[in-house]
């Protein structure tokens, strides 16, 4: 039996997470601790488990938490779970800055605790399906990729700088990236960007465009804007269009999906039936606990794609591509 | 009546030509190319003179209008040899293989008492002049992001294999997607910076992707893509652009009004489903209509030489992007 809590219900992924849990065998929920108490308390109520007013209660009760606060409090949040031997598996993207992600890492080899970085696109299926396929070479030598990963506006603290760490440029550029990073191997060594606020009255990027170059030539463009209105059907997408020396694989992560026009509510809406990654990800996550195995998506992997993100801010900011160390 | 004589019946001049027969009171009188082939092919077609050049065409024959198809790299001196015919000239974009034939075109073109008008097709594509309407009458409020995608196709067939030469023909961001960078300038101005990457050098001839951000004036961010392929494929395009107040979204492949499957088809051994997407009047037609307007009303055409030469620059300045990896102020 894995036992797991959570720390901080801010990230509504959280909610996600904790449907999974309940659906593995070998897991119990302990509880939820929440510095906001009326959120935890409500989040623990509709996770049907126990909100602890004390992090440090919870913490000696579990194996494993969940961290899922305002991404420029993972570090506190790691460093804590850490320092009581807890396992973690952390939000995306790791943190806010290269200094608390590594950090963070320390902290976790230090007091010898794994940390998982929660990506779970790389759960998908059709994902998944498409690294078979490069795995395989159907495309032959994979040349470039196009990325978008389109939102629409999460308002609440994602569009707070202090919290977020960045807009709709840290927030989906981090997704992509690790699917590359992952797909190919390869790690990216430079990034350009445009990066903006023009959609919406928010005091943060919601728009952008990134134009990236990865060892061995290979070039890569990533759209991360929060462009999809209120009344676009869907939340948004993953799509990736691969280019090899042989073909060209064009992947839609979120495509399998009806539409439902509804006159009462006036909405039409898409309905998914992609099978759930985040049930992937989280079972990919207890199972590694039990076998004490290494994290598939490690430390290293969140510090990289938010490098990148930061990256893109610095060269917005100077207008010219910028050298990724 | 106008008479017209088309230089370069290749695969351009062909739809040119075809079109022609479609305008009233508009005669395709001639047809210039050094391929004998060609030439009989014209004659077939449309029963018209046929001459091997440009020289031949402005000696033999009384044209009001030449119409000039031949590569990109043959744009500037058949165009200087029409105006010293002093006629009406209408030239496929991209309006010169690099800045300097340009330049030197837009020199010609000044004081000029005819009129020059430019292929950027796009301008007259009902998708793309709907979607502008649109932008344009706020429906989504101010533009922030566009993204725009053409190609998916096989690599162009041209003569000599004159697309696969870079030095000819420019390649995908010069020949293919200068369509785009065109029609959102059209749309937003003015560009700012220019950052490219393409696969050009990084494989063989016949295979080339390319994807462009661009920074407008105005603000807007964007990003167009296009492609030439040695895979079997469809030739596509989109178009998105995101606003304040909402989006525009756009996808060629799902407009298609017809699709056909047959089991004649099926028994030849292709066995493949044919979309159609079937215009009475094609953005060719409608183009050189304009054309034609220009000249009878003596207005200019919607497409002039300043306008293609500064298409032309931008994306001059993505090659030039894609070769250093910097970014380019215009
Ligand atoms: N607007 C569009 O959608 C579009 C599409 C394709 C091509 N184009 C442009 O049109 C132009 C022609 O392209 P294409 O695909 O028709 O080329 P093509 O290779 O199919 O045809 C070129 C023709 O020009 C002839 N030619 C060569 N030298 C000549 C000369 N000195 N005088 C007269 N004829 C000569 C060749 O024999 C050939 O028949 C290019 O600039 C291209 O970029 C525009």
């Amino acid at each position: 039996m894995v036992r797991v809590g959570f720390l901080s219900l801010a990230h509504m992924h959280a909610y996600s997470y904790g449907h999974a849990l309940k659906q593995l065998p070998n897991v119990e929920l302990v509880g939820v601790f929440d510095p906001d108490q009326e959120r935890g308390q409500e989040g623990a109520e509709r996770m049907n488990t126990k909100y602890f007013p004390e992090a440090s209660r919870l913490l000696t009760q579990v194996d494993a938490v969940i961290i899922c606060s305002e991404n420029s409090r993972h570090r506190e949040f790691t460093e804590l779970a850490a320092s009581h031997g807890v396992h973690i598996l952390c939000e995306k993207p790791i943190a806010t800055t290269i200094e608390d992600a590594k950090a963070m890492i320390d902290a976790c080899e230090k007091a010898n605790v794994k940390l998982q970085i929660a990506f779970p696109v790389r759960f998908n299926t059709p994902v998944m399906r498409v690294k078979e396929m490069l795995e395989r070479g159907v495309i032959g030598e994979v040349l470039a990729i196009r990325g978008t990963n389109h939102g629409q506006m999460p308002g609440g603290w994602f569009v707070d700088p202090e919290l977020s760490g960045g807009g709709a440029v840290m927030d989906h550029t981090v997704h992509v990236v690790d699917l590359i990073r992952w797909f190919l191997g390869k790690e990216f060594v430079s990034v350009y960007a445009e990066a903006d606020n023009m959609l919406y009255d928010v005091s943060i990027d919601d728009c952008g465009m990134l134009s990236m170059e990865m060892e061995g030539g290979i070039f890569v463009t990533q759209d991360p804007s929060w462009s999809r209105p209120a009344t676009y059907p869907t939340w948004g997408n993953v799509t990736l269009e691969i280019i090899g020396t042989e073909g060209v694989i064009d992947l839609d992560a979120f495509a399998q999906n009806f539409m439902v026009y509804n006159d009462q509510q006036r909405k039409i809406s898409q309905k998914s039936f992609t099978e759930d990654m985040d049930l992937g990800l989280i079972k990919d996550f207890i199972e590694m606990i039990e076998e004490d195995r290494e994290p598939s998506i490690t430390g290293f992997d969140g510090l990289q794609a938010m490098a990148v993100a930061l990256g893109a801010y610095e060269s917005a900011r100077i207008k010219k591509p910028v050298q990724l160390r | 009546m106008i008479r017209v004589g088309v230089v370069g019946y290749g695969t351009m001049g062909q739809v040119h030509s075809q079109a022609f027969q479609e305008l009233n009171d508009v005669e395709l009188v001639v047809v210039a190319d050094p391929d004998p082939d060609r030439r009989a092919q014209a004659q077939r077609d449309f029963g018209v003179d046929v001459v091997s050049n440009i020289e031949e065409l402005l000696r033999s024959s009384s044209v009001d209008l030449v119409d000039i198809c031949v590569p990109t790299y043959l744009h500037e001196t058949v165009l200087a040899q029409a105006i010293v015919g002093n006629k009406h000239i209408f030239i496929e974009k991209p309006l010169a293989r690099n800045l300097e034939e340009g330049q030197r075109i837009l020199e010609l073109a000044k004081d000029y008492d005819k009129k020059i008008g430019v292929g950027h097709v796009v301008r007259f594509t009902p998708a793309y002049t709907g979607i502008r309407e649109s932008v344009l009458q706020g429906e989504i409020g101010q533009a922030a992001v566009a993204r725009t995608f053409r190609g998916g196709s096989q690599f162009p067939q041209g003569w000599h294999d004159w697309y696969a030469d870079f030095d000819l023909s420019g390649g995908v961001i010069l020949d293919l997607i200068i369509h785009d960078i065109d029609y959102l300038r059209w749309l937003f101005g003015d560009v700012e910076r220019v950052y490219a990457k393409t696969t050009h050098g990084r494989t063989t001839a016949h295979l080339e992707w390319a994807m462009i951000v661009l920074r407008f004036k105005n603000g807007v961010i964007a990003h167009v893509e296009g492609s030439w392929t040695n895979f079997a494929g469809d030739f596509y395009t989109t178009v998105e652009i995101a606003g304040k107040d909402g989006l525009i979204k756009y996808d060629s492949r799902e407009t298609d009004p017809i699709v056909k499957t047959t089991l004649a088809e099926a028994r030849a051994g292709g066995g493949v489903t044919v979309p159609e997407n079937p215009a009475a009047r094609s953005p060719y037609l409608l183009e050189l209509e304009d054309m034609i307007g220009a000249i009878r009303e003596d207005r200019a055409p919607l497409v002039t030489v300043e306008d293609a030469l500064g298409t032309l620059k931008v994306a001059l300045a993505a090659e030039k992007s894609a070769r250093l990896g910097q970014v380019i102020t215009l």
